[in-house]
């Protein structure tokens, strides 16, 4: 019984979790002006793109090179960054093309290129 | 099982610095005091650490295990026996092919991100996994791929500097706009300097102007030696000339290199 509250507070998070990831996800395509929601053509995140990055996503982005495939809580236990913050930049990255998302039940895992994840 | 090990990356803004020399002179010196070391040639454009360990063939090399045709045991080659009662070298060769050259500069952004993935993972595989102290980086100078793939999967990167004035501006540079932003811990190594080495106050003098000038550590200050230079890289000189000058400083230098924290 004592449970059942914080299930349901669980599954709130869960859920304010995705609406803000599409929340990023629209305000990153609208800064780009564009009506497409498709994400931008795969663009690999070699170092010389690493060096252009403004420092903060050049922070995410390295860390997640580093992890290899994480989650947002995993970069920012790294980074020493809010999860949420974390979650802000690898959205961005994702939709800018240099990384992968994928859901796995309650959470999004992401990575820089699924062919070469061991 | 989670390993203590250092990756260090040698690197310079201009060649004949003594990226090369110091890469394996100090691994050699590391050997000395005990350490399993693993040197691996990262300058694809140029290689020499098969001419400079009298290797003549390889079955695998460097460039396989980056381009994901075998992994990295396979291209260790194990020259330990050329230490008698020291630690373990195993160096990783560039392939000096004119072939290999080529193609190695013809990749693409895609290649090369993959090939930081497959250097950063050498952190699970040789020092967590084979219990490796140091893994040494050789790299081509100034700003090639392999380099900042190397730096950036680096610990610590040592630079190695001379005072000729392109180079103290380059190597400036360099460490402004790039190992700043990617936050990499960089230390010193100032080459063929002209002063005398018994002389220990020129040398504290030397040192606060490097630091003036670098804005980083200095991790050594090695002076031009004739010895050194006549050798024509034809044997390792820290490990035939243990009482010479230069083996002393490079001694110095694994001393304070163990000190610094990845």
């Amino acid at each position: 019984m004592s449970k059942k509250p914080l299930q349901v507070l669980e599954k709130i998070r869960e859920n304010l979790e995705r609406l803000n990831e599409k929340m990023e996800i629209m305000i990153e395509l609208q800064k780009r002006g564009g009506r497409d929601v498709q994400p931008l053509p795969e663009a690999p995140l070699d170092v010389m793109t690493l060096l252009s990055m403004p420092d903060h996503l050049r922070k995410t982005a390295m860390t997640l090179c580093r992890l290899g495939q994480a989650t947002a809580e995993d970069v920012a236990e790294q980074t020493h960054r809010a999860r949420a913050v974390e979650s802000a930049y690898l959205n961005q990255l994702v939709v800018m093309g240099h990384l992968k998302k994928e859901r796995r039940g309650r959470k999004a895992f992401f990575c820089v290129d699924k062919n070469d994840q061991g | 099982m989670i390993g203590l090990g250092k990756i260090v990356a040698v690197h310079s803004y201009k060649g004949g610095t003594g990226k090369t020399l110091l890469s394996v002179n100090l691994a050699a010196t590391l050997v000395k005091q005990g350490k399993k070391v693993c040197l691996l040639d990262l300058d694809f454009r140029a290689p020499s650490l098969a001419t400079i360990f009298k290797v003549q063939k390889a079955d695998y090399w460097l460039n396989d295990y980056l381009n994901a045709i075998c992994e990295i045991d396979k291209v260790l080659i194990n020259l330990s026996e050329r230490f008698n009662g020291g630690g373990e070298l195993f160096v990783g060769l560039a392939n000096p092919a004119t072939e290999a050259i080529r193609d190695m500069s013809a990749k693409d952004r895609k290649w090369e991100m993959r090939a930081l993935g497959r250097l950063l993972a050498l952190r699970n595989s040789l020092l967590n996994d084979k219990g490796f102290d140091y893994l040494v980086l050789d790299t081509s100078p100034g700003l090639q791929y392999s380099s900042i793939n190397a730096i950036v999967s680096a610990d610590l990167v040592i630079v190695a500097t001379t005072f000729d004035r392109s180079d103290v501006e380059g190597t400036k540079r360099m460490l402004r706009e790039l190992y700043d932003l990617f936050e990499k811990k960089t230390e010193v190594v100032v080459n063929k300097v002209l002063y005398d080495a018994s002389l220990k106050s020129g040398k504290d003098e030397l040192q606060t102007r490097i630091e003036e000038i670098h804005q980083v550590p200095v991790l050594g200050i090695i002076p031009c030696f004739c010895d050194v230079s006549k050798a024509e890289g034809a044997f390792i000189f820290a490990q035939e000339k243990p009482d010479h000058p230069f083996t002393k400083i490079l001694n110095e230098v694994a001393k304070n290199l163990e000190n610094i924290k990845a």
